[in-house]
Parts: structure tokens; sequence; C-alpha cells
């Protein structure tokens, strides 16, 4: 906020100096004991902050104690998106090694018995150090099977070799299954008919049922990372 | 039922008016037609396919193939035709071209029925291109993008047919993404003469499978994964181990027999991942036998990559150059007379013309073995019971340089009775057990791959196989062919021809070729023309001369780890030059 200045002659009492000396003292040590002696407002949302006496003018955001919630659609860490049991809905399909312009991943494809799939990854590595962030992978991927909702950055590490992620350390966040998926529309042995389904309930619609198109479609869309950050913010709030 | 009657046929109803006459020939002994506006003059009996394909003009097909039986079941190929009964469209695989015919391919009739008859192909099709090995090289793909690109407005479940049906031991099928072009059936009943695939079923459950009991165990059945337009047939062997487009293609040789059928090597790194066969009409036309299909698994697995000094308790790993160096001094401390060469029939041509020099003029020999494979199966239409690529180069070079060519079994014998005190085994296949060999004071062996002989060599120099050098085979016709390098070689390893100059420039010898490329330019004059009078060694450009070949282009992607990815030149070898056109040679 700028303060006009107008360039006046001073009055009696400026020209006295010491009151206004003592007046701009008394400012001073006002806001030095109000953020001093009155609790911070360690709300990130700055402008929701309430104002006023009692309350501290502080809007420093005090990193790392205080973080920013990065807005829907930030690109994060990747992860690979679970299954509802658990193992991953990568195919490996190499189609984010394809598109990834920084060729930081690298994928070893195996062989599944008895599962519709066929397809998985033996090996699933990310370099973080190497990737550029661009969300290609998410774009690239027909299965949903990799994201970058988590809304953390690459952790810090000694070395290299800690930031190339596995799949062990990818593999995480809520299960996605949709009833177009492979192993909801076969029968397969792996999965018992009740299991079938629960999981047949809990799963997202086709797609072609699916009333906004754009939201459904496994991959990267930024309506569809959105609602899910606000449905988050929502149970974080209620909680 | 000869006496009686036929019913009076009706006396002399008019008959109704058949098609115009056909015009007279323009070209004599030659049909005369056009094609989108443009005249083409073919051979009587031409189909309009062979005819638009020689013209440049794409016509989308499946099941049509060159080499075998049209079925014209794919209805992919369907034209325009002026002599069409009822202006139907026509498979122009199918119908041949007549005089004065006029063909159109590009009317939107045509288009449209390209595009529908790609919506019914696609319409049980899974569309799992995702973990379909045929992805990337997949006619239903190109032509989807290229004909159709419409979404499919099929609204019932999709029908439900074999995933991953173990055919063979060399063929996966899935019956879901097969559209019954019949094109395996086809090759099996008629080139590889062994009916063992049929169409089962009806209408929309008609599948491919093979007989009850009876697996897809034919030595060629390889060839209709090849054949197979969609991902329906796959590579047992290949399947799942990599995607087609990261991986490059070198020409190559098979080096399963004699017959040297032209192949593609499909490599990614330093790695081979499948063989394909190559058309060349007077050697394979366009297939392989299963056996030869393996036959890059050498190249990747259990190789030798550093040099050893020493047998058994006493091996010690050793740079090469100095293996080199105390090969050298062994076989000259042997004496001309107690040094026996041993020639492998799997090396190159130039590796054997250089090894032969090193031999006559180094070392003094008179007469040269002939190691190898045993031999093997053999047929009527491809495969050779000889399973050496380059017997013939072995005489063609031992020849070129006055060596008289002797057995495997004679060079055990020598020495058992100790005539031979010394060997220079150039590669390490052996016919036989190696018996007395291994047990000998000086045994040299430049080997690619470990074996009997390795591991019994005093010194182990690391050489390349065929797929990390330029070379030549020389089959069992005299035919002589080229193969090019895929990558360059891995670790310590060089080609034989670089190992045997190396030691005959510890022998005191002028061997100042580089690669073999120079090993043919100074010694191929010796071999006469016995090449072949219309053999050109630079029909296939050596690896320097190769676009792209070193490094891989910017912005590749290989699937590989940082560190694992850029191709570096092995140390000794010459660097590439900015824009990759260096006579590079090793």
């Amino acid at each position: 906020m700028a303060y006009q200045l107008d360039n006046r002659p001073l009055d009696l009492r400026e020209r006295f100096y010491f009151p206004e000396v003592i007046r701009g003292i008394g400012t001073l040590a006002g806001h030095f004991l109000k953020n001093l002696f009155f609790s911070r407002d360690a709300n990130p949302d700055i402008l929701a902050r309430p104002r006023g006496f009692a309350r501290s003018d502080n809007v420093t955001l005090q990193y790392p104690e205080e973080k920013a919630p990065y807005p829907p659609g930030y690109r994060g860490l990747h992860r690979l998106v679970p299954r509802q049991d658990g193992s991953p809905r990568c195919v490996a399909c190499y189609m984010c090694a394809t598109a990834c312009p920084a060729q930081c991943i690298y994928i070893e494809a195996g062989e599944v018995a008895g599962d519709p799939i066929e397809k998985y990854p033996v090996k699933f590595v990310i370099d973080e150090l190497r990737c550029v962030v661009c969300g290609f992978c998410v774009e690239a991927c027909p299965k949903d099977a990799i994201r970058m909702d988590t809304g953390e950055h690459a952790p810090p590490s000694l070395e290299r070799s800690g930031q190339l992620q596995d799949i062990k350390a990818l593999l995480r966040g809520p299960a996605v299954s949709y009833l177009s998926d492979p192993w909801l529309r076969r029968p397969s042995p792996s999965i018992p008919a009740d299991q079938l389904a629960a999981m047949k309930a809990t799963a997202r619609p086709y797609h072609a049922d699916a009333d906004d198109e754009y939201a459904s479609t496994p991959g990267f869309s930024v309506r569809a990372l959105a609602a899910e950050a606000r449905e988050r913010a929502a149970r974080a709030g209620a909680k | 039922m000869a006496e009686e009657k036929k019913p009076e046929a009706p006396a002399a109803a008019p008959r109704p008016p058949g098609p115009p006459a056909p015009p007279p020939p323009r070209n004599p002994g030659m049909v005369t037609a056009t094609i989108d506006g443009r005249e083409v003059v073919v051979k009587p009996g031409t189909s309009v396919i062979e005819a638009a394909t020689r013209m440049g003009i794409e016509i989308p097909y499946y099941c049509w193939h060159k080499r075998l039986s049209v079925a014209a079941n794919c209805r992919q190929c369907l034209v325009e035709m002026s002599n069409s009964p009822g202006g139907k469209l026509q498979p122009s695989c199918q119908a041949p071209l007549a005089e004065g015919v006029v063909v159109k391919t590009d009317t939107p009739r045509v288009k449209d029925q390209q595009r529908a008859n790609l919506e019914f192909l696609l319409l049980n099709h899974p569309v799992d291109c995702a973990i379909c090995d045929q992805a990337g090289e997949c006619k239903l793909q190109d032509y989807y993008v290229k004909y159709d690109g419409r979404p499919s407005r099929l609204d019932i479940p999709k029908n439900v047919k074999g995933k991953r049906v173990a055919l063979g031991p060399t063929v996966t099928l899935d019956q879901e993404r097969c559209i019954l072009c019949t094109r395996c059936v086809r090759f099996m009943s008629e080139v590889a003469r062994n009916p063992q695939l049929g169409v089962a079923n009806r209408g929309t459950r008609s599948e491919i499978t093979a007989f009850p009991g009876q697996p897809l165990d034919d030595r060629y059945a390889g060839n209709v994964v090849d054949l197979c337009p969609v991902g329906a047939l796959t590579s047992t062997d290949f399947r799942f181990s990599g995607r087609v487009w990261f991986m490059s293609s070198a020409r190559s040789i098979c080096t399963g027999c004699s017959r040297g059928c032209n192949v593609s090597l499909d490599y990614l790194g330093e790695s081979a991942y499948r063989l394909r066969p190559r058309e060349n009409d007077q050697v394979n036309q366009e297939w392989m036998c299963d056996q030869g299909r393996l036959t890059y698994k050498p190249f990747n697995a259990g190789r030798v990559l550093k040099a050893r000094l020493g047998r058994g308790a006493e091996a010690q790993p050793a740079a090469r150059d100095a293996a080199v160096a105390a090969a050298a001094s062994a076989l000259a401390a042997a004496g001309p007379g107690g040094v026996a060469v041993l020639l492998s029939p799997l090396a190159s041509l130039e590796d054997l013309l250089a090894a032969c020099a090193v031999a006559s003029e180094g070392l003094g020999v008179k007469e040269v073995h002939v190691g190898g494979r045993p031999d093997g199966w053999h047929d009527q239409f491809l495969k050779q019971a000889d399973e050496n690529p380059n017997r013939k180069g072995v005489e063609l070079a031992a020849r070129a340089f006055g060596l008289a060519v002797r057995p495997f079994a004679e060079l055990v014998a020598a020495a058992g009775s100790g005539a031979v005190r010394a060997v220079w085994a150039v590669g390490a296949e052996l016919p036989a057990a190696a018996g007395a060999l291994t047990s000998l004071p000086v045994l040299v062996v430049q080997a690619s791959n470990g074996g009997a002989l390795a591991d019994a060599a005093t010194v182990l120099l690391p050489a390349s196989p065929a797929a990390e050098a330029d070379g030549t085979y020389v089959n069992f016709e005299g035919r002589a062919q080229r193969f090019e390098a895929a990558w360059y070689p891995r670790g310590e390893a060089r080609p034989h021809a670089d190992l045997a100059a190396a030691l005959g420039r510890a022998l005191g010898l002028e061997t100042p070729w580089r690669g073999n490329r120079e090993v043919w330019l100074a010694l191929s004059p010796k071999l006469a023309g016995a090449a072949g009078a219309d053999f050109k060694w630079d029909s296939l450009p050596s690896a320097g001369r190769r676009r792209g070949f070193v490094p891989l282009a910017a912005g590749t992607v290989d699937g590989r780890l940082a560190g694992q990815r850029d191709r570096l030149v092995p140390e000794g070898l010459e660097p590439p030059e900015r824009g990759g056109v260096t006579p590079s040679s090793w």
C-alpha cells in the first residue's frame, strides 16, 4: 500500500521535533509488544487472518513450520496409483517413458499369471533429479496409473541415489479403480466373486456413463485434480 | 437317372444383354488400365493392389500378402472399379486389372468403406495396446489413425475370447485381438507345409486355434508372428521384453546356419532383443526358422568382456594390450613348427582374412584348422545342417593365403601327440570335445562367449560377435553377404580382426588396418574375386558412416537410467567427429 505524501511545510508540533520522535517510538513499541506477546496467526491464507486489537500483524510465512498450500493442479512428487488390492495400476506400457522429455523413467516389464492385465512393472524407477516436472507422464498414461497429485516436492537427500524412487516409494495414496478396468470386467481366478462385487461397488463409472467426461478421463485433468483437492480440503476441515 | 427326361428348357428366351465386349488391348500382350487417373500397363493377371503399390498409391490391406494365396477376407482394400458388376466395390487384392478398366481408390465411397470396415474390425478388439507387444508396428493402430479416427459406437460388452493362449513353444495367441485375416493359417499350409493352424467356430465367435492336443510346434512357426498384422500372434521369447519404438535395427545375417538368412537385428543400447527376417528373394524370401530367431542370445549373455592370463587357479585378469603381448611372445616362443591355428566359421570374412594374414606371415603356419559348431538338423526349405554361417569364408580366406584347411579332429590328435605345442584359436566354438587342447601349454583364445576352450585358455582375449562389427559372411552357396554392426563392442571386446592385427603388430608384422573396412580394402585383392563379382563391401556403410549410429540422437528415449544412456566410444576407438561421418574404425 503506497502512501501519498504531500509536500507541505511542517507545523508547529513537528517543528518541535521531540513529540514526533516519542510518537514514533510509541508506534514502534506498540508493534513490537503486539508481535512479541500476542500469538501469531499461522493461517497460511494471509488475507484471511483476523486483524485488529491484540492480533499480530506479522504476515511473514514461517517456512518450514508454516507452509502455503499449493494450488490445485500443482505437479508434485510422482506416485504410482494403487489398485484396490494394493498392486500398482501400471501395466508397464512405457508410455510415460516414451513421453518423458528428460528420460527419467526406467521400466522393466514382467508377466503376471492369473490376472487379466498380464503385464506389470517389475521395476519402475523415476530419477527425481532428472525429472523436469512437466507432467507429460501423467498426461500420457492410458491407465491413470501415475499421478503428480501428492502436493509434495522432492525431499532433500544427501546422495544422488536417494532421488531414485522405485515402486516401493512411488506406490502410495488412495486406490483408484474404474469399472472399465480389465480386472473388474473379466473373471479372474485371483479375485473371489464377493471381493470382486465389493471392488465394483467402489469403482468409478465407465467414462461413457459419467456426466463430466473431462473429470473422469483417466490421466491428467486439472479439473479432476482440483475437485479432488477440494474434497481433501473439505475432509480435513470436517475433522 | 440317365433315362429320366429333363424338363425342356424354355425355348429361345432372349438372353439378357451381357457386359460389353472388352476393348482390344492397347499394348498387345499387356493390360492397360487407369488407377486414380494415371495410366498403368501391367502383365495380365496383375491384381489392382500390386499395380497400385508399384505406382506409389497406397491401398490399405490386412489379409493380402504377396507370398501367400489371396483370401480377400479382411475387406479393407475395396476400391471402385468400372467393370464391377452392379457397381459394387471390389477387393483390390483379388480383382485383376482388365483392359480399359478405370480404378478409383480415393473417392468418398471408398473412404467411407475403409472407415466403416475398420470400425467393424475394431468392434470387438480389446484395444489393450498398453500391454500389446505389437503396439508401434500394428496395422490396426496405423490404419485407425489414417483411415478412421473415430470413437467406438459399441454400447454392449465386447466379445470375450482367449487371452495369452500358448499355441506352441514360440508363439502366444491373443484371440481377442485377432481380425481373422488367416495369414497365419495360409502360411502354415502353403509355406511351412504343415497345416497346424485353423479357424474354429463361426461368425463373431471365430477364432484361430491349433488343433486339440497338437501344439504349433513347426520349426518355422515363428514367421506367423511377423505375418500377423495385429497383435494376435506374438513371440513368446520377445514377450514384454521391450517396446519396439525404442529399438533400432541393424541389417544383419543370421548366424544359425550356413544359409545366411538376412535378418534385422533389433537392438537397444548394447543388447539385442530379437531377430526378424529381412527380405531377400535369393536367400530366404522373408522367412527364417525358429532356431535362427534365438541366435541373438549369445550376443547378450555369457560374453567374455575382459582379457585373462593363465588358466585355472593361476587365472588373473589382464589389460588387453598386455594379454596380446603375452600371447605374441608365447606363440613366437613355440616356434613355427609347434603352432597351430584354429579358425571359427562364426567369424566374419574380414576377421578370417586378418587372422590368415597374421597366421601365415607372422606365425609361419602352412595350414589352419576349422572349428565351429557341430552339425544340426536340416530340411529342404531353409535350414542347412552346417550350423556355422561362414564355413565357405574360412575356405576362401585360407586359400587366399595359400593355407591348407584341416578338420578339427586332426588338431586334437596333433595336440594329443605333442606335435602342436601352442594353438591360436580365433573364435572358441568347437564341433567336438576339446580333448588335449585344454592342457596345451600355450592356448591363445579369442572368444566372444565363454565355453570349454575359453575356460582352458592360457591367454583369453575378448572378441566381438557379429552384432558388434561390420563384416561379411559367405553362405553355403558362396554368396557373400554383408552385415552391419549394431552397437560398439562391449567392454574390452574387439573384433577378431582387430585382435589379430594387434597380435600381428606384436609379432613384428605390418598390420596397419584398423577396422574391418580397412581389412577388406587391404586384403580382399588376395581373394581374387572369390567373394563374387557383384559383391560390394560398401553396399552397407560401415559403422562410422552410418547416420545416427553414434551417439544416440538427441532426445532419443530408450528407457535407460541416467549414466547408462550415453553410448560411449570405448577407449582406443576413434571418437566420432561432429556430424558422425568419420570413418571410425575398430
